[in-house]
Protein backbone atom coordinates (compact mmCIF):
# COMPACT_ATOMS: atom_id res chain seq x y z
CA UNK A 1 0.00 0.00 0.00
CA UNK A 2 1.27 3.38 -0.66
CA UNK A 3 1.21 6.41 1.81
CA UNK A 4 -2.00 7.79 -0.30
CA UNK A 5 -3.56 4.21 -0.17
CA UNK A 6 -3.07 4.51 3.64
CA UNK A 7 -4.56 8.22 4.37
CA UNK A 8 -7.46 7.07 2.03
CA UNK A 9 -8.34 4.15 4.25
CA UNK A 10 -7.54 6.18 7.67
CA UNK A 11 -10.09 9.29 6.16
CA UNK A 12 -12.59 6.26 5.78
CA UNK A 13 -12.37 4.61 8.86
CA UNK A 14 -12.08 7.95 10.74
CA UNK A 15 -15.79 8.55 8.84
CA UNK A 16 -17.33 5.57 9.85
CA UNK A 17 -15.59 5.96 13.49
CA UNK A 18 -17.56 9.51 13.41
CA UNK A 19 -21.02 8.16 12.40
CA UNK A 20 -21.06 4.95 14.67
CA UNK A 21 -19.98 6.77 17.69
CA UNK A 22 -22.81 9.93 16.67
CA UNK A 23 -25.70 8.81 14.72
CA UNK A 24 -25.32 4.78 15.20
CA UNK A 25 -25.38 5.17 19.10
CA UNK A 26 -28.24 7.31 19.53
CA UNK A 27 -30.53 5.18 16.70
CA UNK A 28 -31.70 2.22 19.23
CA UNK A 29 -33.82 -0.35 18.86
CA UNK A 30 -35.43 -1.88 21.72
CA UNK A 31 -32.27 -0.58 23.64
CA UNK A 32 -29.74 -1.84 20.92
CA UNK A 33 -27.87 0.15 18.92
CA UNK A 34 -26.28 -0.66 15.01
CA UNK A 35 -22.43 -1.78 14.83
CA UNK A 36 -21.03 -0.51 11.26
CA UNK A 37 -17.82 -0.72 12.33
CA UNK A 38 -18.40 -4.19 11.26
CA UNK A 39 -18.72 -3.31 7.98
CA UNK A 40 -15.50 -2.50 6.87
CA UNK A 41 -13.65 -5.98 7.14
CA UNK A 42 -16.79 -7.16 5.29
CA UNK A 43 -16.72 -4.66 2.46
CA UNK A 44 -12.74 -4.98 2.31
CA UNK A 45 -12.98 -8.72 1.79
CA UNK A 46 -15.26 -8.18 -1.03
CA UNK A 47 -13.54 -5.15 -2.84
CA UNK A 48 -9.58 -6.72 -1.70
CA UNK A 49 -10.37 -10.60 -0.85
CA UNK A 50 -9.61 -12.34 2.47
CA UNK A 51 -5.89 -11.01 3.43
CA UNK A 52 -7.80 -6.98 2.64
CA UNK A 53 -10.59 -8.20 4.64
CA UNK A 54 -8.43 -9.22 7.14
CA UNK A 55 -5.70 -6.44 7.57
CA UNK A 56 -9.32 -4.16 7.69
CA UNK A 57 -10.68 -6.31 10.01
CA UNK A 58 -7.62 -6.25 12.74
CA UNK A 59 -7.15 -2.33 12.01
CA UNK A 60 -10.70 -1.28 12.00
CA UNK A 61 -10.99 -3.50 14.95
CA UNK A 62 -8.51 -1.90 17.21
CA UNK A 63 -9.85 1.52 16.56
CA UNK A 64 -13.05 -0.12 17.47
CA UNK A 65 -12.18 -1.14 21.14
CA UNK A 66 -10.92 2.95 21.70
CA UNK A 67 -14.60 3.17 22.04
CA UNK A 68 -15.73 0.31 23.79
CA UNK A 69 -15.90 -1.12 27.36
CA UNK A 70 -15.21 -4.90 26.43
CA UNK A 71 -11.60 -6.36 26.02
CA UNK A 72 -9.22 -4.63 24.08
CA UNK A 73 -8.15 -6.66 21.33
CA UNK A 74 -11.42 -8.66 21.23
CA UNK A 75 -12.92 -6.42 17.90
CA UNK A 76 -9.56 -6.75 16.24
CA UNK A 77 -9.31 -10.95 16.36
CA UNK A 78 -13.00 -11.23 15.36
CA UNK A 79 -12.63 -8.55 12.68
CA UNK A 80 -9.57 -10.11 10.92
CA UNK A 81 -11.61 -13.40 11.21
CA UNK A 82 -14.56 -11.87 9.53
CA UNK A 83 -13.04 -10.35 6.81
CA UNK A 84 -10.43 -13.01 5.91
CA UNK A 85 -14.13 -15.35 5.79
CA UNK A 86 -16.02 -13.10 3.75
CA UNK A 87 -13.23 -12.30 0.73
CA UNK A 88 -12.77 -16.38 0.77
CA UNK A 89 -16.35 -17.53 1.05
CA UNK A 90 -16.63 -15.36 -2.27
CA UNK A 91 -14.03 -15.84 -3.82
CA UNK A 92 -15.51 -18.33 -6.40
CA UNK A 93 -19.21 -15.73 -7.04
CA UNK A 94 -19.82 -13.02 -9.64
CA UNK A 95 -18.89 -10.12 -7.77
CA UNK A 96 -20.51 -7.56 -10.19
CA UNK A 97 -23.90 -8.90 -8.73
CA UNK A 98 -25.78 -6.42 -6.81
CA UNK A 99 -26.85 -8.40 -4.04
CA UNK A 100 -23.83 -9.79 -3.06
CA UNK A 101 -22.75 -7.22 -0.69
CA UNK A 102 -25.86 -6.42 1.16
CA UNK A 103 -26.34 -10.25 1.62
CA UNK A 104 -22.47 -10.69 2.81
CA UNK A 105 -22.68 -7.70 5.35
CA UNK A 106 -26.00 -9.61 6.51
CA UNK A 107 -24.51 -13.03 7.37
CA UNK A 108 -20.90 -11.68 7.81
CA UNK A 109 -22.46 -9.45 10.55
CA UNK A 110 -24.65 -12.59 11.91
CA UNK A 111 -21.65 -14.43 12.26
CA UNK A 112 -19.29 -11.44 13.67
CA UNK A 113 -21.69 -10.56 16.75
CA UNK A 114 -22.04 -14.47 17.59
CA UNK A 115 -18.32 -14.81 17.19
CA UNK A 116 -18.00 -11.72 19.54
CA UNK A 117 -20.35 -13.30 22.37
CA UNK A 118 -18.50 -16.67 22.82
CA UNK A 119 -15.20 -15.28 22.62
CA UNK A 120 -15.79 -12.90 24.96
CA UNK A 121 -17.43 -15.43 27.37
CA UNK A 122 -14.52 -17.86 26.60
CA UNK A 123 -12.00 -14.49 27.47
CA UNK A 124 -13.83 -13.87 31.58
CA UNK A 125 -16.67 -11.98 30.40
CA UNK A 126 -19.65 -14.70 30.41
CA UNK A 127 -22.43 -11.75 30.34
CA UNK A 128 -21.35 -11.47 26.81
CA UNK A 129 -23.83 -14.74 26.48
CA UNK A 130 -26.68 -13.58 28.55
CA UNK A 131 -27.34 -10.07 26.33
CA UNK A 132 -30.22 -10.32 24.12
CA UNK A 133 -28.24 -11.93 21.20
CA UNK A 134 -31.21 -12.64 18.97
CA UNK A 135 -32.27 -9.14 18.83
CA UNK A 136 -28.63 -7.77 18.64
CA UNK A 137 -27.62 -9.95 15.82
CA UNK A 138 -31.20 -8.92 13.47
CA UNK A 139 -30.60 -4.82 14.23
CA UNK A 140 -26.87 -4.94 13.15
CA UNK A 141 -27.49 -7.29 10.60
CA UNK A 142 -30.52 -5.49 8.70
CA UNK A 143 -28.92 -1.78 9.34
CA UNK A 144 -25.36 -3.51 7.85
CA UNK A 145 -27.15 -4.68 4.78
CA UNK A 146 -29.09 -1.66 4.31
CA UNK A 147 -25.53 0.41 4.28
CA UNK A 148 -23.72 -2.44 2.64
CA UNK A 149 -23.76 -0.40 -0.79
CA UNK A 150 -22.72 2.61 0.04
CA UNK A 151 -19.77 0.99 2.90
CA UNK A 152 -18.38 -0.86 -0.04
CA UNK A 153 -17.61 2.08 -2.10
CA UNK A 154 -16.05 4.01 0.14
CA UNK A 155 -14.07 1.16 1.02
CA UNK A 156 -13.31 0.63 -3.09
CA UNK A 157 -12.30 4.14 -3.12
CA UNK A 158 -9.68 3.66 -0.02
CA UNK A 159 -8.57 0.52 -1.58
CA UNK A 160 -8.43 1.30 -5.44
CA UNK A 161 -4.79 1.50 -5.56
CA UNK A 162 -4.62 -1.57 -3.52
CA UNK A 163 -3.01 -4.80 -4.45
CA UNK A 164 -5.67 -7.49 -4.56
CA UNK A 165 -4.71 -11.20 -3.05
CA UNK A 166 -5.56 -14.06 -3.04
CA UNK A 167 -8.70 -13.31 -5.68
CA UNK A 168 -9.36 -15.18 -9.18
CA UNK A 169 -8.31 -12.81 -12.04
CA UNK A 170 -12.12 -12.31 -12.98
CA UNK A 171 -12.64 -11.23 -9.60
CA UNK A 172 -9.99 -8.59 -9.68
CA UNK A 173 -11.53 -7.49 -13.29
CA UNK A 174 -15.30 -6.70 -11.60
CA UNK A 175 -14.53 -5.16 -8.61
CA UNK A 176 -12.32 -3.00 -10.14
CA UNK A 177 -15.22 -1.75 -12.21
CA UNK A 178 -17.02 -0.53 -9.18
CA UNK B 1 -11.62 -24.87 -17.14
CA UNK B 2 -8.44 -23.88 -15.27
CA UNK B 3 -9.08 -22.97 -11.13
CA UNK B 4 -7.64 -19.83 -10.79
CA UNK B 5 -4.15 -20.20 -8.51
CA UNK B 6 -4.30 -18.35 -4.92
CA UNK B 7 -1.55 -17.16 -2.75
CA UNK B 8 -0.99 -17.89 0.55
CA UNK B 9 -0.27 -15.09 1.74
CA UNK B 10 -3.83 -14.04 3.47
CA UNK B 11 -3.66 -17.36 5.16
CA UNK B 12 -0.34 -16.61 6.63
CA UNK B 13 -1.39 -12.79 6.88
CA UNK B 14 -4.92 -13.90 9.08
CA UNK B 15 -2.33 -16.43 11.09
CA UNK B 16 -0.21 -12.67 11.88
CA UNK B 17 -2.67 -10.92 13.10
CA UNK B 18 -4.94 -13.89 14.96
CA UNK B 19 -1.72 -13.95 16.85
CA UNK B 20 -1.44 -10.21 17.29
CA UNK B 21 -5.05 -10.03 18.42
CA UNK B 22 -4.52 -12.31 20.98
CA UNK B 23 -1.24 -10.83 22.32
CA UNK B 24 -2.89 -7.78 22.93
CA UNK B 25 -5.99 -9.35 24.76
CA UNK B 26 -3.54 -11.25 26.76
CA UNK B 27 -1.64 -8.48 27.47
CA UNK B 28 -4.63 -6.10 28.44
CA UNK B 29 -6.17 -8.72 30.96
CA UNK B 30 -3.13 -9.17 32.64
CA UNK B 31 -2.39 -5.48 34.41
CA UNK B 32 0.50 -4.14 33.19
CA UNK B 33 -0.26 -3.16 29.49
CA UNK B 34 -4.17 -2.57 31.11
CA UNK B 35 -2.53 1.26 31.89
CA UNK B 36 -1.36 1.70 28.52
CA UNK B 37 -4.46 0.34 26.86
CA UNK B 38 -6.23 2.10 29.31
CA UNK B 39 -4.37 5.51 28.64
CA UNK B 40 -4.55 5.34 24.99
CA UNK B 41 -8.36 4.63 25.34
CA UNK B 42 -8.68 8.15 27.58
CA UNK B 43 -6.54 9.78 24.36
CA UNK B 44 -8.81 8.40 21.72
CA UNK B 45 -11.83 9.46 23.99
CA UNK B 46 -10.91 13.13 24.89
CA UNK B 47 -9.79 14.12 20.96
CA UNK B 48 -13.00 12.20 19.42
CA UNK B 49 -15.29 14.52 22.57
CA UNK B 50 -15.33 18.10 20.09
CA UNK B 51 -15.86 15.65 17.14
CA UNK B 52 -18.60 13.97 18.63
CA UNK B 53 -19.92 17.29 20.13
CA UNK B 54 -19.42 19.10 16.89
CA UNK B 55 -21.09 16.79 14.57
CA UNK B 56 -23.79 16.21 17.07
CA UNK B 57 -24.16 20.10 17.05
CA UNK B 58 -24.45 20.24 12.96
CA UNK B 59 -26.60 16.85 12.12
CA UNK B 60 -29.54 17.98 14.87
CA UNK B 61 -30.65 21.00 12.92
CA UNK B 62 -30.26 18.92 9.61
CA UNK B 63 -32.65 16.59 10.85
CA UNK B 64 -34.85 19.03 12.04
CA UNK B 65 -34.91 20.75 8.31
CA UNK B 66 -35.34 17.47 6.67
CA UNK B 67 -38.31 16.48 9.18
CA UNK B 68 -39.88 20.53 8.12
CA UNK B 69 -39.87 19.94 4.13
CA UNK B 70 -41.28 16.73 4.61
CA UNK B 71 -44.19 18.12 6.03
CA UNK B 72 -44.10 21.41 4.05
CA UNK B 73 -44.75 19.61 0.66
CA UNK B 74 -47.44 17.19 2.45
CA UNK B 75 -50.41 20.10 3.26
CA UNK B 76 -52.11 22.53 2.37
CA UNK B 77 -50.81 26.19 3.88
CA UNK B 78 -53.73 26.29 6.40
CA UNK B 79 -53.03 23.04 7.13
CA UNK B 80 -49.60 24.05 7.45
CA UNK B 81 -49.83 27.13 9.78
CA UNK B 82 -52.33 24.91 12.48
CA UNK B 83 -50.17 21.83 12.13
CA UNK B 84 -47.39 24.18 12.98
CA UNK B 85 -49.09 25.69 15.78
CA UNK B 86 -49.97 22.39 16.73
CA UNK B 87 -46.21 21.04 16.52
CA UNK B 88 -45.10 24.46 18.07
CA UNK B 89 -47.21 23.74 21.53
CA UNK B 90 -46.68 20.10 21.02
CA UNK B 91 -42.79 20.80 21.55
CA UNK B 92 -43.26 23.02 24.16
CA UNK B 93 -45.20 20.73 26.31
CA UNK B 94 -43.05 18.25 25.48
CA UNK B 95 -39.68 20.47 26.20
CA UNK B 96 -42.06 22.14 29.72
CA UNK B 97 -41.98 17.82 30.49
CA UNK B 98 -38.46 17.28 29.42
CA UNK B 99 -37.54 20.36 31.88
CA UNK B 100 -39.01 19.45 34.69
CA UNK B 101 -38.01 15.87 34.05
CA UNK B 102 -34.35 16.90 33.81
CA UNK B 103 -34.97 19.78 36.81
CA UNK B 104 -36.67 16.72 39.23
CA UNK B 105 -33.45 14.87 39.45
CA UNK B 106 -31.25 17.13 39.40
CA UNK B 107 -32.97 18.46 42.78
CA UNK B 108 -33.43 15.14 43.98
CA UNK B 109 -28.95 15.01 43.40
CA UNK B 110 -28.77 17.61 45.70
CA UNK B 111 -30.59 16.16 48.50
CA UNK B 112 -29.60 12.41 48.17
CA UNK B 113 -29.67 11.82 52.33
CA UNK B 114 -27.80 8.38 51.94
CA UNK B 115 -24.78 10.47 51.06
CA UNK B 116 -24.65 12.23 54.47
CA UNK B 117 -21.42 14.53 54.18
CA UNK B 118 -19.83 12.38 50.83
CA UNK B 119 -18.57 14.94 47.96
CA UNK B 120 -20.23 14.78 45.04
CA UNK B 121 -19.91 16.01 41.57
CA UNK B 122 -22.83 16.23 39.70
CA UNK B 123 -22.75 15.15 35.47
CA UNK B 124 -24.84 14.53 32.67
CA UNK B 125 -25.48 11.85 30.34
CA UNK B 126 -24.30 12.04 27.53
CA UNK B 127 -24.14 8.42 25.71
CA UNK B 128 -26.10 5.27 27.26
CA UNK B 129 -23.61 2.86 26.82
CA UNK B 130 -21.12 2.24 23.30
CA UNK B 131 -21.60 -1.51 23.00
CA UNK B 132 -24.09 -4.01 22.98
CA UNK B 133 -22.40 -6.24 25.15
CA UNK B 134 -22.10 -4.41 28.49
CA UNK B 135 -24.43 -1.97 30.19
CA UNK B 136 -22.32 1.42 30.31
CA UNK B 137 -23.12 5.38 30.45
CA UNK B 138 -20.81 7.67 29.33
CA UNK B 139 -20.85 11.35 31.85
CA UNK B 140 -19.60 14.22 30.76
CA UNK B 141 -17.38 14.66 34.27
CA UNK B 142 -13.64 13.47 34.11
CA UNK B 143 -10.29 13.39 35.73
CA UNK B 144 -10.33 17.21 36.16
CA UNK B 145 -13.59 17.00 37.90
CA UNK B 146 -12.07 15.18 40.48
CA UNK B 147 -13.42 12.01 39.15
CA UNK B 148 -10.91 8.55 39.28
CA UNK B 149 -11.24 5.05 38.50
CA UNK B 150 -13.50 3.13 40.61
CA UNK B 151 -15.45 6.05 42.02
CA UNK B 152 -19.43 5.33 43.26
CA UNK B 153 -21.96 6.82 40.99
CA UNK B 154 -25.65 7.55 42.24
CA UNK B 155 -28.47 8.61 40.95
CA UNK B 156 -32.05 9.44 42.23
CA UNK B 157 -32.96 6.33 44.40
CA UNK B 158 -29.96 4.87 44.90
CA UNK B 159 -26.74 3.41 43.59
CA UNK B 160 -25.83 3.59 39.55
CA UNK B 161 -22.77 1.94 39.22
CA UNK B 162 -18.92 2.66 38.93
CA UNK B 163 -16.69 4.90 37.09
CA UNK B 164 -14.53 2.08 35.05
CA UNK B 165 -12.93 4.27 32.73
CA UNK B 166 -11.67 8.12 33.47
CA UNK B 167 -10.93 10.04 30.81
CA UNK B 168 -9.54 14.17 30.98
CA UNK B 169 -13.05 15.42 30.47
CA UNK B 170 -15.51 12.60 30.91
CA UNK B 171 -15.84 8.96 32.19
CA UNK B 172 -17.29 5.72 31.10
CA UNK B 173 -19.39 4.27 34.44
CA UNK B 174 -20.02 0.56 34.82
CA UNK B 175 -23.69 -0.03 35.69
CA UNK B 176 -24.86 -2.07 38.68
CA UNK B 177 -26.70 -4.11 35.73
CA UNK B 178 -23.72 -4.72 34.00
CA UNK B 179 -22.87 -8.68 33.84
CA UNK B 180 -19.25 -8.00 35.44
CA UNK B 181 -20.63 -5.84 38.64
CA UNK B 182 -21.02 -7.10 41.95
CA UNK B 183 -21.72 -5.32 44.88
CA UNK B 184 -21.48 -6.31 48.54
CA UNK B 185 -24.68 -5.33 50.41
CA UNK B 186 -26.36 -5.86 53.78
CA UNK B 187 -29.87 -6.49 54.60
CA UNK B 188 -32.29 -7.49 57.01
CA UNK B 189 -32.63 -5.84 61.05
CA UNK B 190 -29.44 -4.14 62.14
CA UNK B 191 -26.64 -5.41 62.08
CA UNK B 192 -27.93 -7.05 58.92
CA UNK B 193 -26.76 -9.74 57.07
CA UNK B 194 -24.33 -9.83 54.40
CA UNK B 195 -24.52 -10.88 50.48
CA UNK B 196 -23.35 -9.70 47.04
CA UNK B 197 -25.50 -7.87 44.38
CA UNK B 198 -24.44 -9.09 40.78
CA UNK B 199 -25.67 -7.74 37.48
CA UNK B 200 -27.32 -9.68 35.13
CA UNK B 201 -27.01 -7.33 32.00
CA UNK B 202 -28.92 -4.39 30.78
CA UNK B 203 -32.37 -4.14 31.90
CA UNK B 204 -32.64 -7.71 33.86
CA UNK B 205 -32.86 -7.67 37.52
CA UNK B 206 -30.06 -7.88 39.68
CA UNK B 207 -29.32 -11.21 41.45
CA UNK B 208 -27.79 -12.29 44.82
CA UNK B 209 -25.42 -14.79 46.24
CA UNK B 210 -24.83 -15.47 49.57
CA UNK B 211 -28.60 -15.27 51.01
CA UNK B 212 -29.14 -18.24 53.22
CA UNK B 213 -31.68 -20.56 52.08
CA UNK B 214 -34.99 -20.08 54.06
CA UNK B 215 -34.19 -16.14 54.84
CA UNK B 216 -37.23 -14.81 55.19
CA UNK B 217 -37.55 -11.66 52.97
CA UNK B 218 -40.52 -9.60 51.76
CA UNK B 219 -41.08 -7.74 48.67
CA UNK B 220 -40.23 -4.57 48.30
CA UNK B 221 -37.32 -5.08 51.01
CA UNK B 222 -34.60 -2.89 50.15
CA UNK B 223 -30.57 -3.89 50.23
CA UNK B 224 -28.17 -1.82 51.03
CA UNK B 225 -24.29 -1.19 50.05
CA UNK B 226 -22.33 -2.77 53.35
CA UNK B 227 -19.42 -0.80 53.49
CA UNK B 228 -16.80 -3.42 54.97
CA UNK B 229 -13.35 -2.14 54.88
CA UNK B 230 -11.75 -2.45 51.43
CA UNK B 231 -15.49 -2.39 50.08
CA UNK B 232 -15.28 -0.75 46.49
CA UNK B 233 -18.45 1.64 47.86
CA UNK B 234 -19.15 3.56 51.55
CA UNK B 235 -22.04 2.12 53.43
CA UNK B 236 -25.57 2.92 53.11
CA UNK B 237 -26.15 3.50 50.02
CA UNK B 238 -29.71 1.77 48.94
CA UNK B 239 -29.02 -0.59 45.69
CA UNK B 240 -31.88 -2.37 44.94
CA UNK B 241 -35.60 -4.09 46.19
CA UNK B 242 -36.31 -7.86 45.99
CA UNK B 243 -38.55 -8.88 43.75
CA UNK B 244 -38.70 -12.43 43.84
CA UNK B 245 -37.70 -14.72 46.53
CA UNK B 246 -37.63 -18.13 46.85
CA UNK B 247 -35.83 -21.21 48.35
CA UNK B 248 -35.44 -24.89 46.35
CA UNK B 249 -35.83 -28.05 48.33
CA UNK B 250 -32.31 -28.94 48.10
CA UNK B 251 -30.90 -25.50 47.64
CA UNK B 252 -28.13 -24.13 49.86
CA UNK B 253 -29.39 -20.69 48.43
CA UNK B 254 -32.08 -18.48 48.50
CA UNK B 255 -33.10 -17.55 44.91
CA UNK B 256 -33.69 -13.99 45.01
CA UNK B 257 -34.22 -11.09 42.10
CA UNK B 258 -34.00 -7.50 43.17
CA UNK B 259 -34.80 -4.61 41.45
CA UNK B 260 -32.31 -1.35 40.86
CA UNK B 261 -33.82 1.56 42.68
CA UNK B 262 -31.74 3.87 40.62
CA UNK B 263 -33.90 3.97 37.43
CA UNK B 264 -31.45 3.15 35.07
CA UNK B 265 -33.50 3.51 31.87
CA UNK B 266 -33.88 7.21 32.54
CA UNK B 267 -30.61 8.47 33.43
CA UNK B 268 -30.08 12.11 32.57
CA UNK B 269 -27.86 13.16 36.09
CA UNK B 270 -26.02 11.55 38.03
CA UNK B 271 -23.32 12.13 41.02
CA UNK B 272 -19.88 10.92 40.97
CA UNK B 273 -19.23 10.23 44.86
CA UNK B 274 -15.54 11.44 45.34
CA UNK B 275 -14.90 8.32 47.52
CA UNK B 276 -12.43 5.67 47.36
CA UNK B 277 -12.04 2.14 49.77
CA UNK B 278 -8.99 4.45 51.50
CA UNK B 279 -11.37 7.24 52.18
Amino acid sequence: MTPRDVVRVGLVVFAFVVVQQTLMLDLRVGGVHPDIMILLPIVAGLVGGPGRGATMGFGAGLVADLFLPTPFGLSALVGCVIGFGVGVATLALDRSAWWLPPVAALGGSALYEVLYAVLGSLLGQPQMLHVALLQIVVVVSVVNAALALPALRMVAWALAKASIEGMPTSAVASSGTR
Amino acid sequence: MAMPRRSRRPRTTLLVLVLAAVTIITLDARGGFHVITSGVKSVAADAFAPVRSGVNDIIEPIGSFLAGSVHYGAVRQQNQKLQAEIGRLKRQISSQSDAEQAMKQLSTLLNLPFLANLQTVPAEVTNYGTSDFAATIDISVGRDDGVQLNMPVVGSGGLVGQVVQANHHTATVRLITDGQSSVGVRYGPPPGLLAVLTGEGSAKPLGADLVPSNTPLTNGEQFTTSGLQGALYPAGIPVASVITSKTGATASQESVTLHPLADLAHLRYVSVVLWGPSS
